[in-house]
């Protein structure tokens, strides 16, 4: 008994010497980090914005927005803070939007892709083709930018990634309706579409008939497939409920949800595209 | 080794003798994590030389008082603070380095080297020869890590002391095309296997054992 006490007492003592000391050298270091990285993003505003006089944070999903504002008060843009899952792990970076909506500029905060293949991401020559593109651009790949050939994961996360914050941007600050798609202006058929996942493209099969959605079915996926059966097939059911893209996506697979919605949109868009260009 | 001087030879073992890397060949994780740059693999042999050392020490003070039964969650506890104040401190003054080890640095609690030289030596010798051994370990360490990711840096970037612009020599020109293989942890793997075949050769040449 006495020596059960001895152990416990001794493992207690260690732990709280080892926090109290843990304690106090948060409270040093701590400050100091904040600072430092405010500096640095303060930097990095003013790079893009040199006119910036300070900023409010909103946080939509999971990303971050800053607002900016110059002297007088003016919305000049947008800074967002973004999350993404590249080849391998994540890849977080800002994006500078100005007052229209345009892309400044792209910075590469951390990312842990391959080196020599997936850190093209990082080169000027791959970041200088999103500047000046804005929503009503498409910023698809192989359209209006370009993937690298050998970093094809890479470039194109980015590249998804970038286009899906240019729209929420668009949507949230400007003021601009996300693509309006008129389902009972489809032509019966079935179409396809794929849009990014958390891992990779998820291809869609929609059936249309009558102006409704009839069936929903994925082609082709690589999620994990434990998460995506919470996504499918809840997913395509709702959208087949409410006939509309607007739904909750905030269920155990998020981004995997989103891709499942942003597959079906993608492959209706399609669709009536090529009905305009047929008439 | 003519001289019989224990504390000389606890600071000189851990170099050449029982080089944690080349010889023993514990915490292989960052050694072939986070040598692709000189400046990062030195960085990491000196974060992980400041816990060794501070490590051994608490250790080697407190071994008469840890029981037998619990000593290995203490030094844990013991090696997880230092790696913590360690980790903080970078965060605060060393950021570009901070990024550049990544989660090596929170990884040196599990490194062997550290915990293996607790429970060998520190947790049975006095403090002033534990102290020593740490030193002369973490050296050891350091100079294994700094000899790897040269090797590594001229092949894999075809530069000396970068990856920072300012710092970086580049040893073949602007135009050279690396082999980037060297610059991945597989390639780590090469270059640690033919250094290992070197180092051999060397030892048997000067009958080092």
């Amino acid at each position: 008994m006495r020596n059960v006490l001895r152990l416990s007492i001794t493992l207690t003592l260690v732990a709280i010497i080892s926090a109290s000391l843990l304690t106090y050298v948060h409270g040093v270091t701590a400050p100091i980090i904040a600072e430092r990285q405010e500096r640095e993003y303060r930097q990095a505003l003013e790079l893009f914005f040199p006119e910036f006089e300070n900023f409010e944070t909103e946080r939509l999903d999971d990303d971050y927005f800053d607002l900016i504002y110059d002297r007088s008060g003016n919305l000049i843009g947008i800074m967002g803070t973004i999350q993404q899952q590249g080849y391998d792990g994540y890849i977080t970076y800002n994006l500078a939007v100005n007052g229209n909506g345009e892309i400044l500029g792209l910075l590469i905060i951390s990312h842990s892709e391959t080196p020599g293949i997936g850190d093209v991401i990082t080169n000027d020559s791959f970041k200088k083709q999103f500047i000046g593109k804005s929503f009503a651009d498409p910023i698809a790949a192989g359209v209006d930018v370009d993937v690298i050939s050998g970093a094809t994961v890479s470039t194109s996360a980015i590249i998804n990634s970038v286009r899906r914050v240019v729209g929420v941007i668009a949507e949230n600050f400007f003021g601009q309706e996300a693509d309006v798609i008129d389902i009972t202006a489809v032509p019966d058929g079935t179409y396809q579409g794929s849009a990014p996942g958390l891992a990779g493209p998820i291809t869609v099969a929609v059936e249309v008939a009558g102006g409704m959605i009839v069936s929903i079915e994925v082609l082709e996926h690589s999620e994990t497939p434990t998460y995506f059966i919470e996504a499918y097939p809840l997913i395509p059911e709702m959208i087949i409920a409410e006939q509309h893209f607007d739904i909750d996506t905030k269920t155990g697979a998020t981004e995997s949800a989103r891709g499942i919605v942003d597959a079906v949109r993608a492959a209706l868009s399609a669709a009536l595209e090529d009905k305009g260009g047929g008439e | 080794m003519k001289t019989a001087n224990p504390y000389l030879q606890d600071l000189t073992k851990g170099i050449v003798k029982e080089n944690p890397v080349f010889v023993v060949m514990l915490g292989m994780c960052p050694v072939l994590g986070v040598t692709a740059y000189i400046v990062n693999g030195f960085g990491m042999g000196l974060a992980a030389t400041a816990v060794l050392i501070a490590s051994n020490l608490v250790v080697s003070l407190l071994r008469n008082y840890i029981p037998p039964q619990v000593r290995i969650p203490c030094f844990i506890v013991i090696i997880a603070t230092f790696v913590t104040i360690i980790e903080m401190v970078l965060k605060a003054f060393q950021p570009v380095l901070y990024e550049a080890l990544g989660v090596f640095v929170p990884l040196i609690v599990v490194n062997c080297v550290i915990l293996g030289r607790a429970e060998a030596f520190a947790s049975k010798k006095p403090v002033l020869r534990s102290l020593l051994d740490g030193v002369g370990v973490g050296i050891g360490f350091t100079l294994a890590l700094v000899i790897l990711a040269t090797v590594r840096e001229i092949i894999g970037h075809g530069t000396i002391l970068g990856p920072d612009p300012e710092s970086a020599i580049y040893l073949f020109g602007a135009n050279f095309e690396p082999m980037a293989l060297f610059a991945q942890p597989s390639g780590a793997f090469i270059a640690l296997g033919l250094l290992l075949a070197v180092v051999n050769v060397i030892f048997k040449r000067f009958n080092i054992k």
